[in-house]
């Protein structure tokens, strides 16, 4: 089963910035993981900060570990959203790693 | 009668020793305070959020405060600027309209106290400066291929960095029993020169508090501590911790200083008895001055914004990249 979220909803103008919205909105997304299935992030018209998309998806990673990318999807990122998730993700994942690692 | 306060011509950034040593010795004296701004002539966004703090700080005491000799050229700038909320004004009247009629934009002092108010408020603030530019219209067609318009192009760098260091003041700001702090913001345009300035100042732990037990903090002072939060990746809180609030990537303070770096410009950074500038000047405060939290000058040009992509200012990352999936 595959779950959305407009990010869009959650923005001023056209950026999502703040730790404290993507807060509530990651244990959403928490909620319906455990029940299966995948989240879709969609991404249209919205662009974001680093701080959001950590709170978002880096602790995401930081708690139930890299394989949790396998239930995300990232849908209609622009240039700027796609290359902070991936930075994102990529350092996240090697910090889970390497705090799992001993 | 008690002691006047002298400030000096200048409440600003480039000034931040005398600026800071006359709010110490307004925050330190007991009594009500009285303030001699007879030689103030300038003040720019560091120098009122300063300001606005301190008063704050001096009223929270049940202090109350009277400022005298302010000059008429200076008096309607910083009562529109809302720097003297419930502070008396002896033998001045200020101008309201003098300031009104000049092109420089700028946008009233104001004071955050939750986090929650951070999103709101760096969006509200920056539209608020960038649309009180002369010549910007908020209405223009957006581009067709990107959905963007020119306003939008302007507004979102200060968004963006509004936005941090503003949840930084009320997050990192608030640990080591500063959880009362409050964050101070004001902002202008400078039409002449073309510069934006903001100044954001909090109340709160400051810098050395907050990073006091990292490793990576080679020496326990306050200049080392902020070279330190200057360093990508580097945070109190990177790690999930059991009652921890929230993480943080310790990439926010490092994207600020790039997002006024892509504009041309830099931050100024106070905290304690240091001073940092971006540009590369770093010593300790004049004259014993200490500012007790944070207090950062932010200066940019306003025609080098529109050219930002955020995905640039990002810290170089070498590692293995997970697999994603993009739609």
């Amino acid at each position: 089963m595959r779950s959305h979220i407009s990010i869009n909803r959650y923005a001023h103008g056209h950026l999502v910035g703040a730790r404290s919205t993507a807060a509530p909105l990651r244990e959403q997304v928490e909620e319906a993981l455990a029940g299966g299935g995948e989240m879709v992030f969609d991404f249209s018209k919205v662009e974001a900060t680093q701080s959001f998309i950590d709170e978002l998806v880096g602790v995401l990673i930081l708690r139930h570990g890299p394989d949790v990318l396998a239930r995300l999807v990232f849908k209609s990122c622009s240039d700027d959203v796609r290359a902070i998730i991936e930075f994102v993700a990529a350092d996240r994942c090697d910090q889970y790693i390497k705090a799992h690692s001993h | 009668m008690p002691t006047p306060v002298h400030l000096p011509a200048s409440i600003s950034a480039r000034t931040a020793d005398t600026s800071i040593l006359a709010c110490n010795r307004l925050i330190e004296r007991g009594g009500d305070a009285l303030v001699d701004a007879s030689l103030l002539r300038f003040a720019d966004p560091f120098g009122m959020a300063l300001l606005g703090a301190t008063f704050h700080m001096v009223q929270a005491q049940g202090r109350a405060i009277s400022v005298r000799g302010l000059h008429h050229a200076i008096a309607g700038y910083l009562h529109r600027m809302d720097v003297f909320r419930a502070v008396e004004l002896i033998d001045s009247t200020p101008q309201l309209n003098d300031r009104r009629e000049r092109s420089d934009a700028l946008v009233e002092l104001t004071r955050l106290h939750h986090r929650r108010q951070v999103d709101e408020a760096a969006y509200r603030l920056a539209v608020t400066l960038i649309g009180s530019i002369p010549g910007v219209d908020a209405n223009a067609p957006p581009d067709e291929m990107t959905g963007y318009t020119a306003f939008d192009r302007l507004v979102e760098p200060i968004q963006y960095a509004l936005g941090e260091l503003l949840e930084n003041a009320l997050t990192h700001g608030r640990r080591q029993g500063f959880g009362d702090a409050c964050v101070w913001v004001a902002s202008q345009y400078y039409r002449k020169s073309g510069l934006i300035r903001l100044g954001v100042v909090d109340n709160g732990c400051g810098f050395l508090a907050t990073l006091r037990n990292h490793p990576d903090l080679r020496r326990q002072d306050h200049l080392e501590a902020i070279l330190t939060a200057l360093r990508p990746r580097i945070s109190c809180n990177r790690d999930l911790r059991f009652g921890m609030e929230s993480v943080n990537q310790g990439v926010g303070l490092t994207t600020v200083a790039r997002i006024a770096e892509h504009a041309g410009g830099r931050l100024t950074i106070v905290t304690g008895n240091a001073i940092h500038d971006t540009v590369g000047r770093s010593r300790a405060l004049l004259g014993g001055a200490f500012w007790q939290g944070v207090a950062i000058g932010v200066v940019c040009r306003r025609d080098r914004l529109p050219g930002i992509r955020f995905s640039e200012l990002l810290p170089p990352y070498t590692g293995a990249r997970p697999q994603l999936r993009f739609e």
